[in-house]
């Protein structure tokens, strides 16, 4: 059941075609290349149902995929948590962000904050926020492209890292928020493709019957077995588990990434509707998920846990090439293929949505904003905005070659849902909700998450002194995940702050950014009605 | 950011009644809702982590109460949005274009006498 270590042609070809078409896309988009407002927004031209299918290519991640079917296969119901959490996330971005962030902002989260706030800090604690999680985020992704694409398509773990690295600018750089929302799109629809199939032929052979698969799931184990259909197994630790399933269901309303794409929709209606759609391809996906986990233990069993890696990543893969009739022969070599190819262009779609929000807060907040106070043209804040992509994912590139597979993949994504709940969910809620949140709150919020999260993870019992240690730094701090200290830490920040201040939140500014987040007066407007309509007020 | 558009007031559009009718519904909505859903799930969460026999037990054969109550957060997500997506279609969105239409006509406060949006609701 190994993976074969030598190069798979058929992978090889099919990355080659999925390569090519999201290129020929890029080609398209950057045709229609005009200016700031298509390069982050792409116009404000996606509708619902688009956008939605990009929020699920933006968000499911390699994580998403090969990371919970491996964790199901390997613990068995635990993973299923990751998924839950990832899923009931929605409601917050729903309830509480999407058609606000829409109705208030530009291109970036730091937009909703300098409306109402004393712009340059303001944006300069946002776009701090953003890079960190950013950073960790885009990292952690292109690490698990390296090891991925290594050890499914057979070429070296730098290169892999390199082409991954090399098509993600490329679509950032010519084809903006435009070709990276199709690059999305098509990886939504080839990954809700493949783990459909790939469920169906697992149902297949248990009679179409989820519960014979869960039988015979928990049949198929060893004394050594770490696999259970209850919890416990990978989460062994209950308040890690609390503070864990904290971080994700506020820290996806505070992903840059995921945030940025309700700019690209022409109103709040539509940003609605496409959290709706996201949460029906999302929800769907998480179910089918389990299908792949448990369908992997239930056909591949103990024999099959050494050839799955590390957290059981290449189960599903693997769980593909036995569906397809197993190693050597064609079909199986053909479905494994397939999904690597998916796999591959999962992890593409991501950190190009990465890439992007990055040089959002690099050029949009930082250099037009902040450094030229608004003074620079929109042909300079693309351009610049073209080389802090460049400049981003050459270092991220760089960082994930030299620190390589040593990299802890998992920890690096944990940190970065952290410090999006601790850091950007905290100053963006009170930003948008809280009449008396001023400046000083917002920086202090921002610094104590990001701060906290990064400290809390490193005294962590997983990373200090090293992985193998017993405890951690601190002999009564044993948290893995620090969400459950780091965020309402984050919120703290944020009342003191502003408590604390002399100063007081203008009050003008919060009802034009209340009556404007609530109602879409004065909103950003889509390229096809800015046309139409007169401004704002004849 | 001084966005600020000085030909419109901001103030009196908040203090508006059609505006204040828009996010006391939508806060009537939102906020159980929100409550109903972190609690449902930090609840599933602490059992999760903290009954783990609870969640092993077998509703029928394979299929235990973790798995069960799992699905139970899928349909929450999935209903809970498409209350939300209903109500927000049917209610909200015609209260806030009664503010914005009033805001762009200049009449922020509109008189008493007013049909008011109570019947574009129902």
């Amino acid at each position: 059941m190994t993976v074969i270590a030598a190069t798979n042609v058929e992978a090889l070809v099919i990355f080659a075609i999925v390569l090519s078409a999201t290129l020929v896309i890029t080609y398209w988009a950057s045709k229609r290349m005009t200016g700031a407002e298509q390069f982050w927004a792409a116009g404000r031209s996606i509708s619902g149902v688009q956008n939605g299918l990009a929020i699920s290519g933006d968000y499911l991640s390699a994580a998403s995929f090969l990371g919970i079917a491996g964790l199901i296969f390997i613990f068995g119901f635990d993973g299923f948590l990751y998924s839950v959490g990832f899923l009931v996330a929605f409601l917050t971005v729903m309830f509480l962000l999407a058609e606000r962030m829409r109705n208030a902002g530009k291109y970036t989260i730091a937009d909703v904050l300098a409306f109402r706030l004393r712009e340059r800090p303001a944006r300069t604690a946002a776009a701090m926020g953003t890079l960190t999680v950013a950073a960790f985020y885009l990292i952690a992704q292109m690490v698990g492209a390296g090891v991925l694409v290594q050890a499914l398509v057979g070429i070296d773990f730098s290169l892999a890292v390199l082409i991954t690295g090399v098509m993600m600018l490329c679509y950032v750089i010519f084809g903006g928020m435009l070709a990276t929302t199709w690059v999305q799109i098509i990886k939504a629809v080839l990954l809700m493709t493949g783990i459909l199939v790939m469920s169906i032929f697992v149902l297949e052979r248990v009679g179409f019957n989820p519960i014979e698969l869960f039988n015979r799931a928990n049949a198929n184990t060893t004394d050594a077995s770490t696999f259970s259909l209850g919890p416990g197994t990978f989460l062994s630790s209950p308040i890690d588990t609390v503070s864990l399933g904290i971080a994700l269901v506020l820290g996806t309303a505070g992903l840059p990434h995921i945030l940025m794409r309700f700019f690209t929709v022409p109103d709040s209606k539509a940003a609605r509707s496409s959290v709706v759609w996201a949460i029906f391809i999302i929800g769907g996906f998480y179910v089918l998920t389990t299908f792949v986990g448990f369908g992997a233990r239930a056909l591949l069993g103990e024999e099959g846990v050494a050839a799955a890696g590390t957290g059981g990543n290449l189960a599903a893969p693997n769980l593909a090439q036995f569906l397809g009739g197993g190693e050597g022969t064609f079909g199986g070599d053909l479905f494994l293929a397939v999904i690597a190819a998916v796999a591959f262009a999962t992890i593409l779609a991501v950190v190009a949505g990465l890439v992007l929000s990055a040089s959002g807060a690099v050029a949009h907040d930082i250099w037009s904003n902040v450094i030229r106070k608004g003074s620079d043209s929109e042909h300079e804040e693309v351009l610049v905005a073209r080389i802090a992509a460049a400049s981003i994912g050459a270092i991220a590139i760089v960082i994930a070659i030299v620190g390589g597979e040593g990299l802890n993949v998992s920890f690096m994504v944990g940190l970065a849902f952290a410090v999006a709940a601790s850091a950007n969910f905290p100053a963006l809620l009170l930003a948008l909700t809280w009449r008396r949140f001023n400046t000083a709150g917002a920086v202090t919020g921002v610094l104590f998450g990001v701060v906290s999260s990064i400290v809390l993870v490193i005294i962590s019992p997983k990373v200090w002194p090293g992985p193998d240690a017993e405890g951690g730094a601190l002999s009564f701090y044993d948290l893995a995940n620090p969400g459950i200290v780091s965020i309402p830490l984050g919120f703290i920040g944020c009342y003191l702050g502003t408590v604390l201040s002399k100063e007081h939140g203008n009050e003008r500014q919060f009802a034009e950014l209340h009556v404007r987040s609530e109602t879409g007066l004065g909103a950003e407007k889509s390229g096809a009605e800015a046309e139409r309509e007169p401004e704002l007020v004849a | 950011m001084s966005q600020a558009d000085p030909r419109v007031d901001w103030e009196a559009i908040e203090r508006s009644p059609e505006f204040q009718e828009l996010i006391t519904k939508r806060k009537h909505f939102v906020l159980p809702a929100t409550v109903f859903f972190l609690a449902w799930y930090i609840g599933f969460i602490l059992l999760a982590g903290y009954a783990p026999d609870f969640m092993s037990e077998s509703v029928y054969q394979g299929l235990n109460v973790g798995y069960c109550l799992a699905l139970t957060q899928f349909v929450m997500v999935f209903v809970l949005g498409v209350m939300y997506l209903r109500r927000a279609d049917k209610v909200y969105d015609p209260l806030a274009e009664t503010v914005v239409l009033r805001a762009l006509s200049g009449r922020a406060e509109p008189p008493a006498d007013d049909a008011g949006p109570e019947e574009v609701v129902r």
